[in-house]
């Protein structure tokens, strides 16, 4: 089967769903556009820098560009560089699979004061995105809210001591930050009781690792339902665990009802079953979930979608991954997904040899491929301090020189 | 020889690394390859050697596409007590409590209904230095002669 396809988002939905359409139609243009220079996104952004394993995945992606024949148009933004609708006129099929990047807020009174920080935020200025704020001042007692796994990602690398994150890609920069926080406690709160937290047992079970903590789970309760025992045996063995200073503390059934301070976050007012509860803080930590980031309009077009569930938004147009679903579900739960909406888009293609594809992009300046990213990958390994795997290129600058130097020798 | 790879993945990783193997070795012999949640227990033939590739997911669990073929094992209790196994394991040392426990269960499954396995359990380390395929064509060339031997045939 012939035909052109494009992809918006490199990320690992973007990723899962070329391997599974070229697995089933070897003979299709699938493209992949990102608006950074650089493929994977949250395998890169999103996945701990101390979670080396769960990235090798990134093996696979690549196989996809060097081995099933895709290929990468990086430093391209949907939108602004070329609208959505020049993109759907080139290829046979357009799918959304951009992610969710922006953090969902609190919604509570004073969840915009200074020292309120959501996890996306933060976790982009730790894994050194391009577009990333500064790391900022935390303080002795961050209190983080939220109970899946991205709050217990920051929750461990605040914890970590230096010599714990060795083997991991996180920065120079980032590195001091951490080894330099001043933090003392660190509470984490949630909203629902503690056997229908979010978070993987496994998460939780790591934390048995960290060398300079002590930590104490306040009601971890008691289930006798399979999916909650996990939890509760987890929550239960880490309690207790006292290798240092640093306190650790698990809350639950906290619902956060407003942050108060002056002209900074400095006490959370939460709402429990036995009344209203104040907990002093240094910062606020929201780790409660993602949206759409601007740019793409995804409300109105999951709202307006044809068939929002196998990923029809309309005709030659499908959403992916987080972009379809919302921000549920680890990365091997994108590859599942990908696979069902390869059926469904090679189901409805009908292939037009007059669409142009990947001239759309003709033109447009600093264009990366696949193989501008593979020297950025090269510098970034060599460059690799002693304890660390790679050493990111964190400005979009830096990847677009790295990514343009040619060989001027052969 | 008559191989058939069966590989249990969640992320993908398993199903690539087995037909890394697969390319490795199909100039020697006869390989098919399959995941293992299209394969049924009634499937195993006593002449072929099966090489398994098995990830770990969650918390030691089985992979997903493991799972409907352990469901079955345990629902037909076929005797395999003819057959003959090698295991390959990823894992991720990052959680060493339950490190290679997927590949580790799937072994003792195969071995509780009488099948017989050749050579060690390898086990490829997700936070470790070295690629799985540098590890797993050596450990499937070994386990090949191994069998090869056992079965008095030439490799």
């Amino acid at each position: 089967m012939s035909g052109k396809i494009a992809i918006v988002g490199a990320g690992p939905s973007g990723c899962y769903l070329a391997q599974a359409l070229l697995k089933k139609a070897p003979d299709l243009q699938v493209d992949l556009i990102d608006q950074l220079p650089v493929p994977y996104g949250l395998v890169r952004y999103g996945v701990a820098a101390d979670h080396q394993g769960t990235k090798g995945v990134a093996r696979q992606f690549a196989r996809v560009f060097e081995r099933q024949g895709a290929r990468f148009f990086g430093n391209v933004s949907i939108g602004r560089d070329v609208t959505l609708e020049d993109l759907r006129a080139a290829y046979d099929a357009v799918v959304l699979a951009a992610g969710l990047s922006s953090d969902r807020k609190l919604g509570v009174p004073g969840d915009d004061l200074p020292g309120v920080f959501g996890a996306g935020r933060l976790t982009r200025a730790l894994f050194e995105h391009p577009e990333a704020e500064d790391l900022p001042d935390l303080g002795a007692h961050p209190v983080i809210v939220g109970n899946g796994n991205v709050a217990i990602d920051l929750l461990r690398l605040l914890a970590k001591a230096p010599e714990e994150l060795d083997g991991s890609d996180l920065g120079e920069g980032p590195s001091r930050w951490l080894a330099q926080s001043g933090i003392e406690t660190i509470t984490i709160t949630g909203r629902s009781p503690a056997v229908r937290a979010k978070f993987d047992a496994v998460m939780v079970k790591e934390l048995a690792k960290l060398s300079d903590v002590r930590i104490e789970v306040v009601d971890a309760g008691e289930s006798d339902e399979p999916a909650e025992v996990k939890t509760v045996e987890a929550l239960s063995a880490i309690h207790g665990h006292w290798t240092g200073a640093r306190l650790i503390t698990f809350r639950f059934g906290l619902t956060p009802k407003a942050i108060e301070g002056e002209g900074r976050a400095q006490t959370v007012r939460f709402d429990t079953e036995t009344g209203e509860e104040l907990i002093p803080c240094t910062s606020v930590l929201t780790a409660i979930g993602f949206e759409a980031a601007p740019g793409l309009p995804r409300d109105a077009l999951i709202s307006g979608a044809t068939d929002a569930e196998a990923g029809r938004l309309a005709p030659g147009l499908f959403a992916a991954g987080w972009f379809r679903r919302g921000p549920r579900g680890t990365i091997p739960e994108n590859r599942a997904d990908a696979q069902a909406l390869a059926a469904v888009i090679l189901d409805d293609l009908s292939a037009d040899p007059a669409r142009v594809g990947g001239a759309v992009f003709d033109g447009l300046d600093q264009v990366v491929d696949y193989s501008g990213w593979c020297r950025i990958d090269a510098a970034e390994t060599e460059a690799a301090p002693e304890g660390r795997c790679r050493s990111k290129l964190a400005t979009r600058e830096t990847m677009l020189g790295v990514a343009g130097a040619r060989e001027t020798t052969k | 020889m008559k191989i058939t790879i069966l590989y249990g993945t969640e992320t993908g990783n398993a199903e690539m690394l087995a037909e890394d193997i697969q390319s490795e070795i199909e100039a020697d012999h006869e390989v098919d390859l399959s995941n293992l949640e299209d394969f049924a227990p009634g499937d195993f033939d006593p002449e072929c050697f099966y090489l398994l590739v098995c990830s770990t997911y969650g918390d030691g669990d089985l992979p997903a596409s493991a799972q409907p073929f352990a469901d079955a094992m345990e629902a037909d209790k076929p005797d395999l007590s003819a057959i003959h196994f090698a295991i390959f394991g990823l894992g991720d040392s990052e959680y060493d409590e339950t490190f290679n426990h997927g590949p580790k269960k799937l072994a003792e499954l195969m071995i509780a209904h009488g099948a017989q396995q050749v050579g060690e359990r390898v086990a490829h380390d997700a936070s470790g230095s070295d690629m799985a395929e540098d590890l797993a064509f050596p450990w499937a060339e070994a386990v090949i002669a191994d069998v090869s031997e056992k079965l008095g045939e030439a490799a």
